[in-house]
């Protein structure tokens, strides 16, 4: 019996040395969510080697069918405190408005004391997007910026428009309106071989900038008066046939990429070097470097190394990535983990000697204004695919343009029934603008009961 | 006392006497059951109970008010957005069904004929069968994309042909014309399942006892009337069968129209499975409505089943006096 006793009591001895032991250590979890493994990578390359003391538990959902926004929605509605919910979550830009209206993400300067001071250099139109419509709190930042400008071919434009530097294309393209004189200047002297863009709908995601008001504003639908501009610049376009009539992601939109059949695209950051310099020549591929690019293009024809870009007429960012924490169970836990969460999200998104090794390492285009500053100040980086042009140079100056207040959760869906019901059969003549106008509404109330639609 | 241990005496005996492996058929279906209860039936009564709530948005999916039939009400109040495009779907989906099944049902017939007449002998059989089902195995998503990608606009497969041999002057946006795109809708639908019903077909046409068709070639019938009097009248159940398959299948289309057009132009391609999907799963998620219009759609599939099966029944005088005179 002694000897039980004697071993049990060893035993609870020992337990409280193990369990000290780990008190003193404070090994902090934190579960984190996302759609792709991007952030993951970044942990582990940068995160984990300066943070010991933090493990975290990595979950991905791809975004395909609304898988990710699912799971989360399903989690956060049924049991936001429960050990499976994320502390820390990633937001696409098709879906950060809705959480960051909603009270399940937390406010980053309220909840977790993040001060104006540490904000200041993140680039305003993220931070505006990642701010609440309803009540005005922060609750995403953002390690990326996703700025947009205009890409344009330099020997098409010096050929049909005399242009020799970025500077003299940017006054071509300085408003919509000379932007269309532009184009009708280049469809003549080109004889119609070169359209100004391939359609319509590819200057959307720009021009939605040129609005002052959202598509909601006090849960009421508002068409704004620049989109009515919108409207008649692009029937313009098809009328007059100054674009090539296609829409994005399609044949036509690539093909326009590898022949002189277009001059401008309008794309943001990852644009540049995703979508259109793999796509620059006939036998080129996403998998190639610099010089295989080169190279291929010179072999069987295409566009590497003759295109330039300039701001455009507008400010605008497209896409991007925010972090965003989860508000109920950063209202119950300690405050050690607190300062973890903060410390993860203020990492990735305002650390600047992270910020300025990742942006190096990558060439991604972050949102941080003094990480920017100081890789323009040590000379940028000359993109060979832009001729030797400096595209953080451009992407700076657009990046502090794009107002991104007028973002709304509702503009994925809106978007969406905007272009299929008003500008495409409005522009190809189809139907009259108030029959447009009158079907768009209605598809509006269909879809969201609880808009007010006049 | 004594009669009981004789009786257990005998137990054993008549056990082994009454051995039934029923129970192993149990066991062999119990799984299928399971999988039936969890997966299809708690859902379906989930959707009826669902469409008598407030369910908007997922976190109304587990509390949420039962507000009686407010969402019929607006479905079915012709007044409202919501229900003019719910009834607009329905219009599209019968359209394109009809566009699809009229001419497969005829075609699937017209093959099952000719591979299963004795007196035309076809070669390479197999191989025409294994041709024509091909495009069935292939998945819609797949045959979506490819025709999305043919039919484009402006420079695309089909237009560059067209143009190239001289029919079109100009390319034409197929996906901007109504009767274009609800016909390439149709024409998909076609020919990925017309293989599929003649194989069908065929099997109901081979379970007809030859002695039919030889008695009809003793008599000296023609192919037609052998087609027209013998044939068709005996595949009916088999036809039904495929009519209402295809009825359900095809009130239920979803994939071909929502990968290649989104229900455009101006929403003619828009199916009620669309309709459910776009109610339910994009942003605002209006689960109620999605339900309802679920549980309409459900009522119209078991009527129209109803319906037909009543058509087709056999309704022969000389049969319904033998049924009588049996009862």
């Amino acid at each position: 019996m002694k000897k039980i006793v004697s071993l049990v009591l060893a035993c609870m001895m020992l337990l409280g040395c193990v369990s000290f032991a780990g008190a003193e250590e404070e090994k902090i979890t934190l579960n984190v969510w996302s759609f792709t493994v991007e952030l993951q990578q970044m942990i582990d390359k940068y995160y984990a080697p300066t943070h010991p003391n933090v493990e975290i538990t990595y979950t991905v959902y791809p975004t395909d069918g609304g898988e990710y926004t699912s799971k989360v929605d399903n989690l956060l509605a049924a049991s936001a405190t429960s050990a499976e919910a994320p502390d820390v979550f990633t937001l696409e830009a098709a879906f950060v408005k809705k959480y960051v209206n909603s009270d399940w993400t937390a406010d980053l300067m309220g909840d977790l004391g993040f001060t104006e001071e540490e904000l200041a250099p993140a680039i305003p139109v993220m931070r505006q997007i990642g701010t609440s419509n309803v009540n005005g709190q922060l609750k995403g930042l953002s390690w990326q910026s996703t700025p947009g400008a205009l890409m344009y071919r330099a020997d098409l434009a010096e050929k049909y428009l005399g242009v020799t530097t970025p500077e003299e294309m940017q006054e071509k393209v300085a408003d919509w309106d000379t932007f269309m004189e532009t184009a009708a200047e280049l469809n003549e002297a080109s004889a119609g071989a070169t359209k100004m863009i391939v359609g319509a709908g590819d200057i959307w995601n720009a021009y939605q900038y040129n609005r002052e008001q959202g598509w909601v504003v006090d849960g009421k639908l508002v068409i704004d008066d620049a989109l009515y501009d919108y409207l008649d610049l692009c029937k313009v376009l098809e009328e007059d046939d100054l674009s090539n009539k296609g829409t994005a992601w399609t044949e036509t939109w690539f093909n326009g990429m590898k022949t002189d059949s277009t001059l401008c695209y309008l794309l943001p950051t990852w644009g540049l070097h995703y979508t259109l310099k793999p796509n620059c020549g006939f036998s080129t591929n996403s998998n190639m470097n610099d010089e295989e690019l080169k190279a291929a293009c010179e072999k069987d024809g295409g566009t590497y190394g003759l295109w330039k870009m300039v701001a455009g007429p507008v400010g605008y960012s497209w896409g991007g990535t925010w972090i965003g924490a989860n508000a109920a169970k950063v209202a119950e836990m300690s405050d050690a983990k607190k300062a973890a969460v903060k410390d993860f999200i203020k990492f990735f998104t305002l650390d600047e000697d992270f910020l300025y090794t990742y942006a190096k390492d990558s060439g991604d285009f972050v949102g941080n204004n003094n990480v920017v500053d100081k890789i323009l100040a040590e000379g940028g980086t000359p993109n060979p695919f832009l001729g030797g042009q400096d595209h953080y140079a451009i992407f700076a100056e657009a990046a502090n343009l794009a107002n991104g207040a007028i973002m709304t959760d509702y503009d994925e869906k809106i978007n969406s029934l905007w272009s299929d019901h008003v500008t495409t059969p409005y522009s190809k003549g189809e139907k009259e603008l108030d029959d447009c106008i009158a079907e768009f509404k209605a598809q509006v109330a269909a879809q969201f009961p609880e808009l007010v639609v006049e | 006392m004594q009669k009981v241990s004789a009786n257990s005496q005998l137990a054993p005996r008549r056990k082994r006497k009454s051995i039934s492996y029923d129970k192993y058929g149990y066991l062999f279906v119990v799984p299928f059951f399971i999988v039936f209860l969890i997966f299809q039936l708690y859902p379906i009564f989930f959707t009826f109970r669902t469409s008598l709530t407030d369910a908007a948005g997922w976190n109304k999916i587990l509390e949420n008010d039962i507000i009686g039939f407010a969402n019929f009400a607006k479905l079915f109040d012709f007044g409202s957005e919501v229900s003019r495009y719910f009834w607009q779907s329905i219009g599209n989906t019968v359209i394109m069904w009809l566009c699809n099944f009229i001419p497969q049902i005829g075609m699937a017939l017209l093959l099952a004929s000719w591979f299963t007449d004795s007196r035309m002998h076809l070669k390479f059989q197999g191989g025409f069968k294994v041709m024509i089902f091909m495009p069935n195995i292939i998945t819609a998503a797949t045959i979506g994309m490819l025709f999305y990608s043919l039919f484009n606009y402006p420079v695309a497969p089909i237009n560059t042909l067209l143009q190239n041999l001289g029919i079109f002057n100009a390319p034409f946006e197929y996906f901007r014309s109504t009767a274009a795109s609800r016909g390439i809708v149709s024409f998909i639908q076609w020919w990925m399942w017309y293989g599929n019903t003649m194989i069908i077909m065929i099997a109901g046409i081979l379970g007809i006892s030859p002695s039919l068709f030889e008695a009809s070639l003793v008599d000296g019938c023609t192919s037609r009337q052998v087609f027209w009097k013998i044939t068709l009248p005996l595949i009916k159940p088999i036809l039904l069968y495929n009519l209402v398959t295809s009825l359900v299948g095809g009130l239920t289309m979803f994939d071909i129209p929502h990968l290649m057009t989104q229900g455009n132009p101006n929403y003619t391609t828009n199916t009620v499975a669309r309709f459910i999907y776009t109610q339910a799963f994009e942003s605002p998620n209006n689960f109620n409505m999605a339900s309802a219009a679920s549980v309409i759609l459900f009522f119209i599939i078991v009527i129209c089943s109803l319906i037909l099966s009543f058509i087709m029944k056999d309704r022969n005088p000389a049969e319904k006096k033998l049924r009588r005179a049996g009862k």
